[in-house]
């Protein structure tokens, strides 16, 4: 099959939240169940991570979909609890019987960008293809509006997810994984992305809308004719470099200090976030972040 | 799905509200009782973590008085069992979760929480 090519949008809305409602929940809801059945397989860096979690944890995965990442790890099953946070209802009621061991999932209908829990109250969180979904400056900020990445790496992340994300865990030992899509798309993808008007020296992404193309079967009335439905995503691609930038940015703004934990025999407390890995898989950009307190 | 586990973890967000947001309060609720796999080293691993006293108040709310008001300094089997009952088996299915607070009210529905704020709500 052809790669399917995206349309590069220009988002220029004073209703973000309109705009995320209608180009992104709308939508989840509309397909929940076939773009669910698209969805079963694990990313092996998740499954990882997921698996070198400690017996006893509690996690958020913010974003959870059809909640594929909650019966994990198989090894260990009811080890850690994984909780699924959506703003589909459809796919929450996908994800409340994700997995095939007959397991009822604790999943949440809330927003990513707000953080209705107790500060700190996970040992880890994962974001896995949700944060593309964001339209604004705001929230993700919004690329296209954005003339110096640099200026605005702070105010980007004023409200937004990764920060939400950072403060959901333990300062103690949270681990924080997230995942994104990426504008290097590789062979085995099934979009192109359109390569012009890329500025050098800018880290930032693009973005675009992504079809969805929905076929239903037709009713007797109208002859059993099949339909399809295209339904369009907006989706922000990001560039290298850009997720481990506006990682740090919100660490920073939380008043976290962005490196390893220092040797013990230093005085005094400070609290800080560790970029464990950081790297690119098929498609998507990540970064796995541990938090440390002295 | 709301179960303990997760009612343990959710507090109120409306703007402003940062006191006296924790826990939220049952209202009018089904219950459901699932046996869920019992993992002791889940439990014991959790414990640490819990805010005990709201725990064992909002299982007292919903009936159950399976659970000492201070941590047992011996954990054993039984207070083991009677914890992942009380985190894990009681699924409340319908009614709604109110904040103590600002006395706003968060539906529950088919086991599943709208934690949803309307835009001016929201912090």
């Amino acid at each position: 099959m052809a790669p399917k090519v995206v349309k590069t949008v220009s988002v220029e809305t004073n209703n973000p939240h309109e705009f995320e409602d209608k180009n992104v929940h709308e939508v989840y809801d509309a397909i929940a169940s076939h773009f669910s059945s698209t969805r079963y397989k694990p990313w092996p860096i998740i499954a990882a991570f997921l698996s070198n979690i400690p017996t006893g944890w509690v996690g958020l995965d913010s974003g959870t979909g059809n909640g594929k990442y909650l019966p994990l790890p198989l090894e260990r099953p009811a080890a850690i609890w994984t909780i699924g946070l959506d703003r589909s209802i459809n796919l929450l009621q996908l994800a409340r019987t994700a997995g095939s061991d007959n397991v009822l999932r604790e999943v949440v209908l809330g927003n990513v960008l707000d953080h209705c829990w107790r500060t700190g109250a996970f040992d880890y969180a994962i974001s896995i293809a949700t944060i593309h979904h964001l339209a604004t400056n705001e929230r993700r900020q919004l690329a296209v509006q954005v003339k110096t990445y640099a200026l605005n790496a702070s105010e980007r992340t004023d409200r937004s997810t990764l920060k939400r994300l950072i403060q959901s865990v333990a300062p103690d030992h949270g681990r924080v994984l997230i995942y994104v899509w990426a504008i290097e798309q590789d062979e085995l993808s099934k979009r192109a992305i359109p390569t012009e008007e890329q500025d050098v020296g800018e880290v930032q992404g693009k973005d675009v809308m992504v079809p969805w193309v929905l076929n239903t079967a037709g009713s007797p009335s109208d002859g059993d004719k099949k339909h399809s439905e295209v339904f369009n995503r907006y989706y922000h691609m990001f560039a290298n470099g850009e997720l481990s930038a506006l990682t740090m940015a919100a660490a920073r703004s939380i008043g976290l200090i962005v490196g390893s934990k220092p040797t013990s025999d230093q005085t005094g407390s400070s609290e800080g976030v560790e970029i464990v890995q950081d790297g690119w898989e098929r498609s998507n950009y990540y970064v796995e972040l541990r938090r440390w307190k002295i | 799905m709301v179960r303990l586990i997760t009612h343990n973890l959710l507090a109120c967000h409306v703007k402003n509200c940062t006191v006296n947001n924790f826990p939220l309060e049952f209202k009018n609720v089904q219950l459901e009782i699932r046996e869920a796999e019992f993992n002791p080293d889940f439990i014991r691993g959790f414990l640490p973590k819990l805010e005990w006293k709201a725990l064992v108040d909002t299982a007292r709310q919903l009936g159950d008085t399976s659970l000492p008001t201070e941590q047992p300094e011996m954990i054993d089997d039984e207070f083991l069992q009677n914890l992942h009952h009380v985190l894990l088996e009681i699924h409340v299915e319908e009614g709604s979760m109110i904040c103590n607070n600002c006395k706003h009210e968060y539906p529950i529905s088919s086991g599943i929480p709208n934690m949803l704020l309307a835009e001016h709500e929201i912090a």
